[in-house]
């Protein structure tokens, strides 16, 4: 479903990426974990691409997304857009819009839905994430955590093959975390292809179908939950997972 | 050409609100040994003129006949230049101690200065360019081409009451604060007739032939008298200067000095016979100030929808080209979707381009890109008229500071909110307009709106190329009444009345945005 192969990245003379691989097949969760400033955050940008990187490539379905930053791009990006959802970790919701309309934004100007079918569906995954009655809140009558669900509603509504989900609970605090993250769960278990990037160490375990290690540019381990938490090999995943918190 | 006399205008108007007026000039007095004679240099020739071989200095036979003067009456003839339509409030200023400028005489001016005999009669001429379809008086009485006939005046002088009386039911006035604007526009097509006194028709083209492509047709009209000038308390001057003239006719000096710049004819031949039975009959009695005032009060609320039109049709204007260069400049930025590739040559040209029209546009004053639109286009075969030449003028000055408001309103937008998005699949123009603009526009509102008061009140700048707007029609009511603090104060109240709602809107703006905030 969605592959990384090999993909490089720099900034400048700093290699953030230094040849990453990854597949997360459908149906399935990746869970990525790794300490801040691991390159979580840029490969999760690099796979949908917000950053252009320099090479290998991402696979998603039959969109293809290739390195650099060359003519072509823009077409390779508009398709591998239409099956890839993003959940950034400030939510970023459209601030001059009520909940509903960030909902029904993108399915009526991009996939052009008639208006009442995409507010139907958008009143769907809004019960879906508990916001039935915040649909006139604009989002800064909103807390964090509804905010964010409201994120992955809006996501949800363009049916994207794969969501990536860019560390969705690092500015929440741990009551709103958990109300996200319960949405989260319900989507896996729904069968939503997933690739999340959080230091939510109790959500990896409990959903992850397998688990990322990435220290310092490099996937150091990938496995099930089970293998990674309780017999790791590497020696940066076991300091990483005695450093870590399993709220 | 005459510039900022609007400006001019309001200080003057200011000064005599605070109680600066006649009074205080009588105090500094005529000095026993001179006087102060006021006169326009670009009023043109050959009345008071710089010389053309050297521009510092004045020539005319206003000169000639000032230093005449200035000789028989025992006094040294001094000159202080100030502009034509200021020579009245400059008396009353104690600036000057006599106006002589081809000022007409008129019951009505005579009424509030002391008049001195005539010291020249004059004619009205009409001059159009060759080939023109009006070919005397009565061709201004019917349309042209299916249109009004613009036919170019200066503003309060005896041309534009004679022309506004005979022909502007049938014609459409355009008044002028200079003589020679009106000679390049119909050179160049923008009007096609103009009123003048013949001495500066005859001037300009037949003496210096500097258009030669405009011709004087029909014969002259309403004669009308030059006079002299002074405050009313100064009547002595007067005296002095009508025993001077007097003695300067009978002994040669005035002939020989209008020979000099050909204007001497017929006409002179009459000034005693004048003379003798001055001043004429004032058939009219003066009308009060509030009746001359509610006389005035249509044209000053027609002024006054001039104005608030010019300033609606040339700010939408300037937002949508400040908003169109703001993108384009702004194009490359993360917040806009850029992706750091390095630009095309075609980008690069383009920006560049934009940032030359901003920084042109904000480096030269609004009445220069006036002038240029309206002087300098036709000469490049673009002929716009004078309203949509204001309008054109001030939204090209104001899109260039529109430009930069947008562009911080779009760069104070979260780039999250663009790569949000970018990630559901919008392409960038998309997410710009649904996503980037509305939020953008939102948080420049107020900073429009101040921007827009300001365009408001700089509509008086089109006066200078004859838009008959709220400051052009209250220095045309000043001069032919002599009221300038009343019409100040009627066009100061109509101002007030239309910017200070603006102002209560934009306040109101901006304390309903900072107290609700967005995001």
């Amino acid at each position: 479903m969605l592959s990384v192969t090999n993909l490089v990245k720099r900034r400048g003379d700093r290699e953030v990426l230094k040849g990453v691989n990854l597949r997360v097949e459908r149906g399935t969760v990746g869970v990525l974990i790794g300490g801040s400033g691991s390159g979580k955050s840029t490969l999760i940008r690099c796979a949908n691409g917000l950053e252009p990187f320099e090479s290998g490539e991402v696979v998603v379905g039959d969109a293809r997304l290739a390195a650099g930053n060359g003519g072509g791009r823009e077409q390779q990006l508009c398709t591998l857009r239409r099956s890839v959802g993003t959940v950034f970790q400030q939510f970023n919701l459209f601030a001059h819009r009520t909940t509903l309309e960030n909902v029904i934004e993108a399915p009526i100007y991009v996939l052009h839905k008639p208006r009442d079918e995409a507010i139907r569906q958008a009143e769907l995954l809004l019960a879906r994430v508990g916001l039935s009655d915040r649909l006139d809140a604009l989002p800064h009558q909103l807390s964090g955590g509804q905010q964010q669900r409201v994120a992955i509603a809006r996501a949800l509504a363009m049916q994207p093959e794969v969501i990536l989900f860019d560390e969705p609970t690092s500015s929440l605090d741990p009551k709103m975390t958990a109300e996200v993250l319960g949405v989260m769960t319900d989507l896996a278990k729904s069968g939503q292809t997933m690739l999340v990037a959080t230091h939510a160490m109790s959500f990896a375990r409990r959903v992850a179908t397998n688990v990322h290690v990435l220290v310092d540019g490099f996937i150091v381990e990938s496995g099930p939950p089970e293998q990674i938490f309780d017999c790791p090999t590497h020696p940066a995943t076991r300091e990483l997972l005695t450093s870590a918190t399993f709220g | 050409m005459k510039s900022f006399r609007t400006g001019l205008a309001a200080a003057v108007a200011l000064s005599v609100l605070l109680g600066l007026a006649r009074d205080t000039g009588h105090a500094a007095g005529p000095p026993t040994k001179s006087f102060r004679w006021g006169a326009d240099r670009e009023g043109g020739g050959p009345y008071t003129y710089p010389d053309p071989n050297e521009p510092s200095r004045v020539i005319g036979f206003e000169v000639d006949l000032a230093n005449a003067l200035g000789r028989q009456m025992g006094r040294e003839a001094r000159l202080v230049l100030c502009g034509w339509d200021q020579i009245l409030s400059d008396l009353d200023r104690g600036d000057i101690d006599l106006g002589l400028n081809g000022y007409e005489y008129t019951a009505q001016r005579a009424r509030h200065y002391a008049a001195s005999i005539p010291y020249y009669i004059y004619e009205l001429g009409l001059s159009v360019r060759e080939g023109s379809l009006i070919k005397s008086w009565a061709d201004l009485r019917q349309p042209l081409k299916g249109r009004r006939p613009r036919v170019g005046v200066l503003g309060g002088s005896s041309a534009d009451r004679f022309a506004t009386a005979e022909y502007g039911a049938t014609c459409e006035i355009v008044r002028f604060e200079g003589t020679v604007e009106a000679f390049k526009l119909i050179d160049i097509g923008q009007i096609d007739a103009t009123v003048q006194d013949l001495p500066a028709l005859e001037f300009y083209l037949n003496r210096l032939k500097r258009y030669p492509r405009l011709r004087i047709v029909d014969h002259p009209a309403q004669p009308g008298y030059y006079v002299l000038y002074a405050r009313r308390s100064d009547d002595s001057l007067i005296d002095e200067v009508n025993v001077a003239l007097r003695k300067l006719y009978e002994d040669g000096t005035l002939r020989q000095i209008y020979q000099k710049y050909g204007l001497w004819n017929a006409a002179q031949e009459r000034l005693p016979e004048v003379w003798k039975h001055w001043p004429p009959a004032d058939a009219a009695p003066e009308a009060g100030a509030l009746t001359q005032i509610r006389a005035e009060l249509p044209l000053f609320f027609r002024a006054a929808g001039v104005t608030v039109i010019l300033a609606f049709l040339s700010m939408p204007l300037a937002v949508g080209i400040g908003l169109a260069i703001a993108i384009i400049r702004a194009w490359p930025s993360a917040v806009l979707g850029g992706s750091g590739a390095p630009p095309t040559i075609a980008g690069r040209l383009l920006r560049g381009t934009t940032t030359l029209y901003v920084e042109i546009v904000r480096g030269t004053p609004l009445a220069f890109q006036l002038f240029v639109v309206y002087f300098v286009l036709p000469d490049l075969g673009v002929t716009i008229s004078a309203f949509w030449s204001g309008v054109l003028a001030l939204a090209v000055n104001y899109s260039a500071y529109e430009a930069e408001i947008m562009r911080l309103g779009i760069q104070s937008i979260p780039v999250g909110q663009m790569e949000a998005a970018l990630s559901l699949g919008m392409s960038r123009p998309l997410a710009i307009r649904r996503i980037i603009l509305p939020q953008a526009v939102r948080t420049v509102i107020p900073a429009t709106a101040n921007d827009f008061i300001a365009l408001y009140k700089d509509t008086a700048v089109c006066s200078v190329i004859a838009v008959e707007e709220l400051s052009k029609q209250y220095s045309v009511a000043a001069k032919s009444t002599g009221l300038f603090l009343h019409m100040a104060i009627v066009a100061s109240v109509l101002y007030l009345a239309m910017s200070w709602p603006l102002s209560l809107l934009a306040a109101w703006l901006e304390r309903r945005l900072n107290g609700k905030g967005l995001s």
